[in-house]
């Protein structure tokens, strides 16, 4: 019996079990300008018109071979709805926040009717049309940011690390928890509406803030916020998060996306017993700058390393080429 | 004034102690202090020490931002009693995010401990076209040009400066330092730029091997 794209995804994300082959997966954007010219759709069009980014969506699977399918490309969409003044980008920009309107850290007003925001709305119904057309065939997966991402767009991201540093835990706390309804219910939603699996981005990164921030301050929501979701979740940390592995496993996430910089065999031996692991292709120098062969190899080395669903480690720069990314597919399709 | 009065900011500004910085510089400066030992012995060699501490991931940006704030509350007090030609400034640095990239907190760090570390820092923000670079580096002259972009979309711009630089007869006369988080010693070289910083620390580094 030959599995379908969506059984080796999620039986790679339930406890990490091997099927046929490793999947191919992108919790985070593989939309480039390739994939663009090749489904005739284009930013910003794809972050605001939910045919046009379920239509992108679609083409990671059918044009590039992906396993997932994943129609959320920017990190805004949640910071737009809370009201950012966001700037939404051209064929070459990724979306961008403007305005961070509770630098101050006054009580955060989340409207009532939130997910009915456009950007909220867009998203749900892009996954609607994804769960239509793929059924169970793909895997369909949502993406919503974590307390702490969103308090980097709330109070600008500076502002934010500035607190921290001064100790105002209080002002840091009180501001998480009042944004951590917007990524739970949007989570709910986005399962809802159709998603299989959903990823939660918050930047908890190395250099950005210390292990002790994260156990402090973040990680018990992040217990809370894993519990009440119910669903499976995977976690998206950027950056050199070595120096707290453990404590990401510890906070009951299905799986964590993480970057090639940590190294493959490093994070499967410290954590692959207690979490699935997502990723980890290196972006700038393999996938932006490398070739095919580049990408192939690493994507082979992370296979081999066990991590159990393969694909870029980030969003992707938008110049990558596309046949980088096929690279990845085919990698995971010469097996185990 | 001794050593100690120096180890006393220097360690006030290590540990962040920003409440506490403005009282001990106005003491030391009513009691005559030399205001370019303070800069040289109390500031500028504290920063140094929190550069190396967040080089070896002792401590991250939040410690870092509130090291920078004490420093600036210091500096904020002894700058309106230099005068012009007194100021000593190493060189002056030219900084930005490049077009289309508005992260700016590392090219912020950067720019603070450079300041720190006795340049005259002039920040341009974020989003510059290279168009709006060149026009305000003919204005500048500085000797140092110092590049941040935190996404690999923005990562060329870099590359685009540097060939305006060279179009318009500026390279020669304008080290150019890069950062930022995709960007490595291998992406700076092919570019042709001078240096390569990892981390703020490392570009005060940089700065004063280009301009002693």
């Amino acid at each position: 019996m030959k599995s379908t794209s969506h059984n080796l995804v999620m039986s790679a994300i339930y406890g990490g079990r091997k099927a046929q082959r490793p999947p191919a997966g992108n919790p985070t954007s593989i939309v480039c300008h390739g994939l663009m010219d090749a489904c005739g759709v284009t930013f910003p069009e794809a972050h605001l018109n939910p045919e046009a980014m379920a239509e992108l969506a679609l083409a990671g699977h059918e044009i590039i071979g992906f396993d997932t399918v994943m129609p959320e490309y920017s990190v805004h969409q949640e910071s737009a709805a809370l009201g950012c003044e966001v700037d939404w980008g051209d064929r070459n920009t990724m979306p961008d926040s403007k305005t961070s309107p509770y630098a101050d850290f006054s009580d955060i007003e989340v409207p009532e009717n939130i997910l009915e925001k456009p950007s909220m709305r867009v998203v749900l119904d892009a996954l609607s049309i994804l769960r239509r057309h793929v059924g169970d065939k793909v895997a369909i997966l949502g993406k919503v940011m974590g307390p702490w991402t969103l308090s980097y767009h709330m109070a600008g991201t500076q502002n934010f690390l500035l607190h921290v540093g001064l100790g105002e835990e209080d002002k840091i706390i009180k501001m998480m928890r009042q944004l951590m309804p917007v990524t739970i219910e949007f989570a709910k939603a986005q399962f809802r509406a159709g998603a299989d699996v959903v990823c939660l981005a918050d930047h908890v990164t190395g250099d950005l803030a210390s292990p002790k921030h994260y156990e402090k301050l973040l990680l018990p929501l992040h217990k809370e916020i894993t519990q009440e979701i119910g669903g499976p979740l995977i976690l998206h940390v950027c950056g050199n998060c070595n120096d707290r592995l453990e404590l990401f496993a510890s906070a009951g996430f299905d799986a964590y996306h993480f970057e090639w910089q940590m190294g493959p065999k490093n994070v499967v031996d410290r954590i692959g017993n207690k979490i699935s692991l997502v990723g980890c292709i290196n972006n700038p120098r393999t996938l932006y700058q490398g070739t095919p062969e580049d990408a192939f190899t690493q994507a082979r080395e992370a296979i081999e390393a066990g991590v159990h669903i393969i694909g870029p480690e980030c969003a992707i720069p938008l110049a990558t080429p596309l046949e980088n990314l096929k690279a990845i597919v085919e990698a995971v399709r010469q097996g185990y | 004034m001794t050593q100690a009065d120096f180890e006393q900011v220097k360690e006030i500004i290590i540990a962040g102690r920003h409440k506490e910085i403005e009282s001990v510089v106005t003491d030391l400066i009513a009691g005559g202090v030399d205001l370019h030992e303070l800069i040289n012995y109390g500031m500028i060699a504290a920063m140094d020490v929190v550069g190396q501490r967040f080089a070896r991931h002792e401590i991250f940006v939040p410690e870092m931002l509130v090291s920078a704030l004490t420093m600036q509350k210091g500096l904020g007090l002894i700058k309106p009693l230099l005068k012009g030609d007194q100021t000593q400034t190493k060189a002056t640095v030219v900084l930005c995010t490049v077009k289309g990239d508005i992260h700016d907190i590392g090219k912020n760090l950067v720019g603070m401990m450079l300041e720190g570390g006795g340049f005259r820092v002039i920040d341009l923000g974020v989003n510059l076209s290279v168009e709006q670079l060149i026009s305000q580096l003919k204005e500048i002259r500085p000797q140092v040009l110092g590049l941040s972009a935190l996404l690999t979309t923005t990562m060329p711009e870099m590359g685009k400066v540097i060939e305006a630089l060279d179009a318009e007869g500026l390279r020669k006369s304008i080290k150019v330092m890069v950062g930022g988080a995709p960007v490595d010693k291998r992406f700076a070289d092919s570019i042709g730029a001078d240096g390569y910083g990892a981390d703020a620390a490392e570009a005060v580094r940089l700065a004063r091997q280009f301009v002693e």
